[in-house]
């Protein structure tokens, strides 16, 4: 089987992308597969770099004008009608759901978004992803025309490529084509940095048994003492105690800190997955049956509150003793 | 454009965060016996609005309210692809100022059949609604695929934009949205008709309507309709789907647990830095 990796060197988030596709493609990808990555760039200066970063070593080049997934549809619906390609992968997000949406639907394919893995079997493939907000892995199959598949963000944090050798099989220019976008006035804004919650290595996390918007306040207090960074679940976002850009979960961010301190949060899986890469998962909980009691490496019963201003006083003190 | 007609589909789950260890772990026992049906028991478990739904339910009401200052008249229309259980939240938003409300009948589970509910809703807005703007959430569960908006968009030749946070309307027959992409915030202004997902907006409540509200709505008619009426073969485009569900596995995650004791908050805390924290935040 063929397949066929896209890379969308049009956005900023190309790295991240490259990082994702590299990764599952070398731990979550199985069976009888060979492939390549389709590169879309716009400016020439880019193409360089694009290449080194690409997953595969056969890559092709598309060169495009506009930063518009509808464009690369129709380009990479020409090369589902053309060859002979089973999987279509993109890396996980907005845009590679919109992507692989609209190729399976023009292509008259499956789509499968946020893959945990894909086996590949005889004239079908096999993927596993979340189901049920997080609570069951789901295995579905594939089949019909090509398969149109984005990664889970869960392969986003994995090490930096580092394939050696590219060769570059065509460059292609696909900057005419109709246009017509949708879209006017369009302005691209840098949103209020979140990255110490993606890449911190301490994290402190409210949750909904901080009681209201004090208590998840005096956990931020703490959080801010200890150099920590901080996060909240999902309810206490909805419910305006913290801004929505402190969304750890599905839904929010993926953390992967060394040490992470929930504070009443009852470890709902959708929950859950946001933190599930930490390497030492501390839980501060006044209930003893909350799912965050099993899935913590420690856990203390009591008033979540109360401890980690206490925690932050003693952390505190042992800091400027060194 | 005089009345701007907006239709907002959405879907009501079961709170999956309601059920028992014991319902998903038989769940996907269950799944593993042959021909077993998939899916986990959720008939006992209360009932819920998808979060996304709900923002963009109240999205859409303020929407209204936004082109009421201005004069400008807007008809809304609310949707479920669901059973009876949708008929309180259709009530709910009719007395909350929703003009049309309707249902459709799901037939089968459609939990894991994105490409049907879309067609659904397509058949809807084609058929009958002829809307000029969609809103919906951009993912719902059990199934969290996040390809009903584009598979609308596909169907009905629309644009559509995903992980929507606002919506405010021009005077024309525009709206400027802002919404969430792979590399930051964009703006952009649209003309209509489109679709837009919402995502993690801060409009995340849906608003409570006055008793009076209710009382006065109270008689007003919810459509009951089938996929036929809406030129959806249902049973027949489950048996085509080309991405199907074929079983569930639980996720263990269980870690050591170890719980630390003391009498008092202090001391439980100064326990819990002397063994386990100390190394840790040395090294951080």
């Amino acid at each position: 089987m063929r397949f066929a990796a896209i890379l969308d060197g049009t956005t900023g988030a190309a790295a991240r992308q490259a990082q994702a596709l590299d990764g599952f493609l070398r731990e979550g990808l199985s069976g009888d597969l060979a492939g390549e990555t389709l590169v879309f760039y716009q400016d020439d200066r880019d193409k360089t770099r694009l290449v080194e970063s690409a997953p595969t070593r056969a890559v092709r080049l598309i060169k495009t004008t506009v930063r518009r997934p509808e464009r690369l549809v129709e380009v990479l619906a020409a090369v589902a009608r053309d060859e002979e390609i089973s999987l279509f992968l993109f890396a996980g997000g907005p845009a590679g759901t919109e992507l692989a949406t609209r190729l399976a639907h023009r292509a008259g394919g499956a789509v499968l978004t946020d893959a945990l893995s894909i086996a590949a079997g005889t004239g079908h493939l096999l993927c596993r992803k979340n189901t049920y907000s997080a609570h069951l892995v789901g295995r579905f199959e594939l089949s019909g025309g090509p398969s149109c598949v984005t990664i889970d963000a869960s392969w986003n944090d994995g090490p930096k490529p580092e394939l050696a050798e590219h060769d570059v099989l065509s460059d292609t220019d696909e900057t005419g084509g109709p246009d017509g976008a949708p879209f006017e006035d369009v302005e691209l804004v840098d949103l209020p940095s979140s990255g110490d919650l993606a890449e911190g290595r301490f994290l402190v996390v409210a949750g909904y048994g901080a009681g209201n918007r004090e208590g998840v306040e005096r956990i931020s207090k703490a959080a801010r003492r200890m150099g920590a960074a901080f996060g909240v679940s999902r309810p206490v976002a909805m419910n305006a105690w913290a801004p929505m850009d402190r969304l750890l979960g599905v839904s929010g961010t993926r953390a992967a800190p060394d040490l992470c301190i929930v504070v009443g949060a009852s470890g709902a899986p959708a929950f859950y997955w946001g933190i599930e890469k930490a390497a030492f998962i501390v839980a501060l909980d006044t209930d003893e049956h909350a799912p965050i009691v099993r899935n913590a490496d420690a856990v203390v019963i009591d008033d979540g509150v109360a401890i980690i201003e206490e925690l932050a006083q003693i952390i505190a003190a042992a800091s400027e003793r060194d | 454009m005089s009345s701007l007609r907006i239709l907002v589909s959405f879907k009501v789950t079961p709170d999956f965060e309601a059920l028992r260890e014991a319902d998903w772990l038989a769940g996907a026992e269950d799944d593993a016996a042959e021909d077993a049906a998939h899916g986990v028991e959720t008939r006992y478990v209360r009932r819920v609005l998808n979060c996304f739904d709900e923002s963009a339910l109240e999205m859409a009401l303020r929407l209204a309210d936004a082109r009421a200052q201005r004069g400008s008249a807007t008809s809304l229309g609310a949707l479920s692809v669901g059973g009876k259980e949708t008929e309180p939240y259709l009530k709910t938003l009719l007395a909350l100022g929703y003009e049309r409300a309707a249902r459709v009948e799901p037939e089968a589970a459609l939990d894991f059949a994105p490409a049907v509910v879309a067609s659904l809703i397509a058949g809807y807005v084609r058929q009958v609604d002829h809307s000029d703007l969609l809103l919906l959430g951009c993912r719902s569960g059990p199934g969290d695929s996040g390809t009903v908006p584009f598979l609308l968009a596909e169907a009905l030749g629309w644009p559509c934009l995903t992980q929507v946070l606002e919506v405010e309307p021009l005077p024309d027959d525009r709206v400027r949205v802002a919404c969430l992409v792979d590399d930051g915030l964009r703006r952009v202004t649209l003309r209509l008709p489109c679709v837009l997902a919402v995502g993690n907006a801060v409009v995340s409540q849906l608003r409570v309507p006055t008793l009076t509200d209710r009382l006065a709505r109270k008689h007003a008619p919810i459509d009951v309709l089938s996929g036929a009426d809406l030129g959806v073969d249902i049973a027949g485009d489950l048996r085509r789907e080309t991405c199907v569900l074929t079983g569930l596995e639980t996720i263990d995650r269980a870690r050591r647990g170890v719980i630390v004791g003391g009498a008092t908050p202090a001391a439980k805390a100064h326990a819990l830095f002397a063994a386990h924290l100390k190394d840790l935040v040395e090294k951080l």
